[in-house]
């Protein structure tokens, strides 16, 4: 074990060759670019001074942030109804409820997310939000009503396409998600299915009893996989002017013109985010293989 | 098993009729719409000093202050719901909010899809270019050729008028304004096509590298608010606004403020 934790001369050689090459491409940058850099600009757009309260409040990047998290954790959660559902469509024993699975696994997967965005932001978001009578949403009488519904959700006026959002991200994870639960049930060993059939459970009964808490152990890491790809996807929806940190970034770039300054931000922002949750996911999966044995 | 299967088909079946059958299209004008829930929803994009976000995550610019009193004079909050440009027509067709108030100039084009207003402010065509690639060009012509690439940003009148005033160029189409810009000053592309004023400002940010060919702007274009087609009664109210607006004098005194001075510039740093 302890051999190979030892740096040899040829990591030396090609760590000085990774160091030339970054430091090769920030002087092109540097030389090349006509960009006046002013970094000084940019942490007011993260939190800005509020002297009708007299502290720190969120400003634009931070407020997309936010916004960002809450679209990643409400699709992941729809996510993963859809997926549970047509995972266990994907392994029924009616072949009907098998094809619905399939054409919804195969439709999604082989979509590009933007054209999917596009058709349910235009088409199909008109039909559903009215059915699910969001109108009321948007205007809410009291103030604790419409900070709650800010704190959860989006600020009034902004629920619609908030929804529309999370519900067109939910059916695009949750195709991934299906296949998660349909690999996860199908690793249950074939006998454990006749065991439980011959305990004299009807099939429901098997997966509910038998078959799923085997499954979920195997399920829970690719999930929380899932779900940082869910973070990084939710920056498609920038495109249909959902405020989340992608788009308050455009919009930013557009009133300052700090192309840059700001990307990075963005950047640093999202990969803090993911990076947290890509450590937490390894915990989780370190917690299941323990509790596995 | 069976019966249990046939249930979802019938599910699944109830779902896809609530989605085939249209949501109850709300056939009353806007203006009665706008009134009665007491809120003006306006479309708009960012466009300096048209419509943005100030430091503090306000919007402000010219569009906001007309729709703002628009709003007020309709005795009605104004609710900013801000839309990319390139979607921002169907946005307004599939009832996103009422009305766009935010630059758009009136062509034949986006008249087959909305109906627009009198115009309520003028906007002209203008050009930057970088001092090295376009050194010496100062007249359309002298860009009207195909080594020149032009940048604009997509879905605007400034991309209709760089195709139609120099046919030859290449143009490079951009998301935003600000990529399109940065093109320039990296010696990208030789010029930009904007409205003015916002190539007087580039060029007044980056003297060093920038110039302007063209002393005026080389087009007038009217700007109009747009609303979905079809709705004469709300038409008529925002046309007599806009009559009214005029006559005061507000109109002219904001245009003045965002387009005469750069005292708001502050505002956005």
């Amino acid at each position: 074990m302890t051999s190979h934790n030892k740096v040899n001369p040829l990591d030396g050689i090609l760590l000085v060759a990774i160091l030339a090459g970054a430091a090769f491409v920030a002087y092109r940058i540097s030389d090349q670019l006509e960009y006046t850099w002013n970094w000084s600009v940019i942490p007011q757009y993260l939190f800005r001074y509020d002297a009708g309260r007299g502290g720190y409040v969120a400003n634009l990047l931070m407020l997309g942030l936010y916004t960002t998290i809450r679209l990643s954790i409400w699709s992941t959660l729809l996510a993963c109804l859809i997926g549970l559902t047509m995972g266990l469509f994907r392994i029924s024993g009616s072949l009907f409820l098998r094809l619905i699975g399939r054409t919804y696994v195969e439709a999604i997967r082989n979509l590009p997310p933007l054209v999917l965005i596009f058709i349910f932001y235009f088409f199909v978001s008109d039909q559903i939000i009215p059915v699910l009578g969001v109108d009321a949403l948007e205007r809410p009488g009291s103030s604790f009503a419409e900070n709650a519904l800010t704190f959860l959700f989006a600020p009034p006026g902004q629920i619609s396409g908030f929804l529309s959002a999370v519900i067109t991200l939910a059916l695009y994870e949750g195709a991934y998600i299906t296949e998660i639960v349909r690999a996860g049930i199908e690793s249950v060993d074939r006998r454990q299915w006749e065991a439980a059939y011959a305990l004299g459970l009807s099939r429901p009964q098997q997966i509910r009893h038998v078959i799923l808490p085997q499954a979920l152990p195997r399920i829970i890491p690719p999930l929380t996989g899932q779900f940082i790809s869910a973070i990084k996807d939710s920056s498609i929806v920038s495109v249909i002017s959902i405020q989340e940190l992608t788009y308050q970034g455009q919009q930013l770039v557009a009133t300052t013109y700090m192309i840059f300054e700001v990307w990075i931000t963005v950047a640093v922002l999202y990969f803090a985010l993911t990076f947290l949750c890509s450590m937490a996911a390894q915990r989780v999966e370190r917690l299941m293989m323990a509790r596995a044995g | 098993m069976k019966l249990k299967s046939r249930w979802m088909v019938v599910m699944l079946a109830a779902i896809v009729l609530a989605l085939a059958i249209p949501a109850s299209a709300d056939d009353r004008p806007v203006i009665q719409q706008i009134k009665e829930r007491g809120v003006l929803r306006v479309g708009f994009d960012t466009f300096v000093p048209w419509a943005m976000k100030d430091k503090n995550g306000e919007y402000i610019g010219f569009e906001i202050d007309v729709a703002r009193k628009l709003a007020e004079d309709l005795g009605v909050k104004a609710e900013f719901v801000p839309t990319k440009w390139d979607g921002i027509i169907p946005a307004l067709l599939t009832g996103k909010f009422d009305v766009i108030i935010g630059g758009m100039g009136i062509t034949e084009e986006r008249k087959k899809k909305v109906d627009f207003t009198d115009p309520y402010e003028y906007s002209g065509m203008s050009i930057f270019a970088n001092k090295k690639l376009a050194q010496g060009f100062h007249s359309l012509e002298a860009f009207n050729k195909p080594n020149v690439i032009l940048a604009v940003k997509l879905g605007t009148t400034a991309a209709t008028a760089a195709a139609k005033f120099m046919p030859k160029a290449e143009k490079r189409q951009f998301g935003d304004e600000a990529q399109a810009a940065q093109e320039v000053l990296n010696g990208r592309a030789h010029a930009m096509v904007a409205s003015a004023p916002m190539p007087a400002h580039t060029v007044y940010k980056h003297k060093d590298k920038l110039f302007l060919p063209l002393a005026d702007t080389f087009t007038k274009e009217p700007i109009g608010m747009a609303l979905r087609p079809g709705d004469k009664a709300t038409l008529d109210t925002l046309n007599a606004w806009i009559k009214k607006a005029e006559a005061e004098g507000f109109l002219k005194a904001r245009m003045d403020y965002w387009f005469g001075t750069m005292d708001w510039e502050s505002q956005l740093k």
